[in-house]
């Protein structure tokens, strides 16, 4: 066979017209394919921002393992949609509190295990609970657990939940998040005790019909579910670690619900594409800044009040986080018990009040370093606080770290001032459990060791009573700030948006509770 | 006295033939204007600058481009314009000491393996080997983590992780040359080692290895970025074109201006430096200047 070249009657004008119209025409039925598919009736297309690491409760990483676990496993019980924190029934027909250390529940006589695994019994909840507490198993959400010493089985269906000591937290944390998912014991063990990233049994409105690693997880209606039955047939779970990322994909119609950034809420009260909504609902972790109490340059308790009032909170606010978020009073945020409706310290800065505070304590020549984790919004932040501080004449060196040094901070001796950012469960001994003198050197940064303290926090984990718990917690929030160590920044906020066709069913605090979902 | 005004004289001639061929190429005329726009801005940046790099105005903070703000401002209301210029100095001043060092370094050793006892170049060409193999961002975060970020970091870093380039062509020119016969011929005479690398191969060497300089300083000043970008290069407020993209690229929602302020000048950089190598490589190599 012969090949002929020929030059091709290609102008320069034909060329850009033919490129165009290829474009034009690859990029058309791609975007329609791509909406289509987005808008498909029974499809629910939500961001996550990261991806599935277990199926196994006793080893889920938080937030993203959660969202999946809590829809293809059951708890006692689920926490309940809305702006105020409380709890629902889930796998329990009867819960109730015995007595300070003891809870009865008794289970729904119609949920069962797939892959042949029968009915969910008092035995698979003992079995999933006591599993997190084992040292064998290893668990890091241990703690959750709290003083929980086992599960006594009274019946096919009956139990009692024992704890060593009262725990409240029981009820805000450990039964109705991550360690409260309950698998089948018969399939785990038949699976050598460890679940991985495949699930042994599920139990859910949903399934987990298939995960495809950093690209995406689909949940499938569950056809032997008894309970009420889930809105959406299908949901599909996309890892997008980077919010600039989700909201082009949001904006595009390929999601239906995204966390946005705090930068973009502004742009999306203005307007949400497709007849979408944005909530701002405030969130749980908590932003401070901390000082060292046993490096020798911030003995002078004067000189580090000095520092909390030159710290402009508004300016930080306005510039770090787009003023879509408030000012905090404290570690534990607003709508949970020991929220305090004020600080001791004012958001706004008083340099008069810092500069006599500063003079007080005889300190001049004041050089401190700052350690941040080198995100946008912290190094805004620590500049702020930068300029602020260089007012009264302190001068700060900033260093940005990442995320490995930072992170293992708590081991620095040498740390003067930090910038600090923890996630939050919905149960206040979750915030202080960090600040104790055991936790000195390891979480609590600061090491800010008070007796008081540390006596609270332990009565108010064991208090039934919510209003003397409340009281503990805001104690508890006067010490640390009266130490000096503390200047309280802010909650931040999750803003969400959503699509038009889409009934969001979400935490107070903004993340989503997937099977509850529902249309618009 | 009269030997060394003739040799100052032969090479200012010298230069002004260099920067007479590289100004005839228009690729070369371009690298050399932006080449010298940039060195001269960062030399006068306190002057050109309309705002001071680090001044706050939260107020005015995310503003577009306008005659007030050529660039616009950032998240903390500071001038983009003024910290781009800023910037340039910061890319300068990790560059071009970086450069020189590694080259410097680089030579010596190069030349001593070339030219010494075979163990030596086995062991320098082993240590080249080792430097090399560290990933750079890898090594700059484990020398961040033992002696903390600052300007000084990052010149060690890139320095150490450009010694093995200079260090292994200045050992090959050395091999090429030391059986060449004026060398041969130094050497029966009972020239000294240091006479005859300093002397008689120094001369013969450093042409390449300015080029190579010359079109290694882009890529200093990108790693300089790169580094930047991640948080491990200049410290908080010091303006630098990588936190500019870092941060533009945190808020490209809000402005895309930062991108532009922190992408345009490595871009122009890039390819400012690039086409004055590669005019200056055909100037001074006599072969390609034949075939030109």
């Amino acid at each position: 066979m012969r090949l002929e070249w020929k030059k091709a009657s290609v102008g320069r004008r034909n060329f850009l017209r033919g490129a165009t119209a290829l474009g034009a025409a690859s990029m058309l039925p791609m975007g329609w394919a791509s909406r289509a598919m987005a808008q498909e009736d029974g499809v629910l297309r939500i961001r996550s921002y990261g991806d599935l690491s277990t199926m196994d409760p006793a080893h889920s990483v938080g937030v993203v393992d959660e969202n999946i676990h809590a829809s293809v496993y059951n708890k006692l019980i689920q926490y309940k949609p809305g702006t105020e924190w409380g709890w629902q029934m889930d796998a329990a027909a009867m819960i109730e509190q015995a007595d300070a250390t003891h809870i009865n529940f008794a289970l729904r006589d119609d949920i069962g295990f797939t892959n042949g695994h029968g009915a969910m019994t008092a035995e698979d909840v003992k079995f999933s609970f006591e599993r997190i507490i084992a040292d064998a198993t290893e668990s890091p959400n241990k703690p959750d657990m709290g003083p929980l010493s086992h599960v006594e089985v009274t019946g096919e269906r009956e139990g009692t939940i024992v704890l060593n000591d009262p725990f409240a937290p029981l009820w805000t944390i450990a039964l109705p998040y991550i360690t409260g998912n309950i698998v089948s014991k018969a399939a785990t063990e038949a699976a050598g005790g460890r679940i991985g990233t495949d699930p042994v049994a599920e139990s859910g409105p949903y399934l987990r019909a298939s995960w495809a690693a950093k690209e995406k997880t689909v949940l499938k209606r569950n056809p032997d579910w008894k309970g009420d039955a889930p809105v959406w047939d299908t949901i599909e779970i996309l890892p997008i670690d980077d919010e600039n990322t989700a909201e082009i994909a949001f904006d595009a119609g390929e999601l239906d619900l995204t966390r946005v950034s705090l930068g973009s809420v502004e742009r999306y009260r203005g307007g949400v594409p497709n007849g979408g909504a944005l909530i701002e609902n405030p969130s749980l972790y908590y932003v401070w800044l901390g000082m060292n109490l046993d490096h020798p340059k911030l003995q002078n308790i004067k000189l580090r009040q000095a520092i909390q009032h030159a710290i402009d909170v508004p300016s930080i606010l306005q510039a770090a986080y787009f003023s879509a978020a408030a000012p905090s009073t404290g570690i534990i945020a607003p709508g949970l018990i020991g929220h305090r409706p004020s600080e001791l310290v004012a958001p706004a800065a008083d340099f008069a009040k810092a500069a006599e505070l500063l003079a007080e304590s005889g300190e001049t020549n004041v050089s401190l370093t700052l350690d941040v984790l080198n995100k946008t919004e912290f190094t805004t932040t620590a500049q702020i606080i930068q300029a602020t501080l260089a007012q009264i004449g302190i001068t700060v060196e900033i260093n940005l770290l990442e995320s490995g040094a930072f992170w293992s901070s708590g081991e620095n001796e040498n740390l003067q001032l930090v910038l600090n950012r923890f996630s939050m469960a919905p149960d206040p001994s979750y915030a202080t459990a960090w600040f104790t003198t055991e936790q000195a050197g390891i979480w609590n940064w600061e090491r800010f060791r008070n007796e008081e303290f540390d006596m609270l926090h332990k009565a108010a984990s064991a208090e039934s009573d919510n209003a003397k718990r409340d009281e503990m917690y805001r104690r508890a929030q006067d010490l640390m700030e009266e130490s000096g160590a503390y200047r309280f920044i802010t909650h931040e906020a999750t803003p969400v948006v959503h699509s038009s066709r889409v009934a969001p069913a979400l935490r107070p605090d903004g993340l989503p509770l997937l099977r509850y979902f529902g249309k618009a | 006295m009269t030997d060394i005004i003739a040799d100052t004289s032969k090479s200012r001639s010298e230069l002004a033939i260099i920067i007479a061929g590289v100004a005839r190429d228009p690729l070369g005329l371009i690298g050399l204007i932006i080449v010298g726009s940039i060195v001269f801005s960062a030399i006068f940046a306190s002057w050109i600058v309309p705002y001071d790099p680090i001044a706050m105005n939260i107020p005015d903070r995310m503003q577009g481009p306008s005659g007030t703000h050529l660039l616009g401002t950032d998240q903390l209301g500071r001038d983009t314009f003024s910290r781009v210029i800023a910037g340039g100095q910061v890319a300068l001043k990790v560059a071009l000491p970086a450069i020189f060092g590694a080259m410097t370094i680089g030579l010596t050793l190069g030349m001593i393996a070339g030219y010494g006892p075979k163990w030596l170049d086995n062991f320098l060409m082993l240590l080249f080997d080792t430097i090399r193999s560290f990933p750079t961002v890898m090594f700059a975060l484990a020398v961040v983590a033992l002696v903390g970020t600052s300007l000084q970091t990052v010149v060690f870093v890139v320095m150490a992780t450009s010694i093995p380039t200079y260090g292994r062509v200045a050992r090959t020119q050395t091999l090429t040359l030391r059986n060449s016969e004026f060398i041969l011929a130094e050497r029966a005479m009972g020239a000294s080692m240091a006479r005859i690398l300093g002397v008689h191969m120094l001369p013969n060497i450093i042409g390449v290895l300015a080029v190579l300089a010359a079109m290694d300083i882009p890529t200093v000043i990108a790693l300089e970025a790169g580094l930047s970008f991640l948080g491990l290069g200049v410290k908080p407020p010091t303006p630098s074109w990588g936190v500019l993209l870092k941060d533009g690229y945190a808020l490209i929602r809000q402005t895309p201006w930062l991108v532009v302020g922190g992408g345009l000048p490595i871009i122009l950089a890039t390819l400012g430096f690039t086409f004055l190598g590669e005019i200056l490589r055909d100037v001074v190599d006599p072969k390609l200047r034949k075939n030109r």
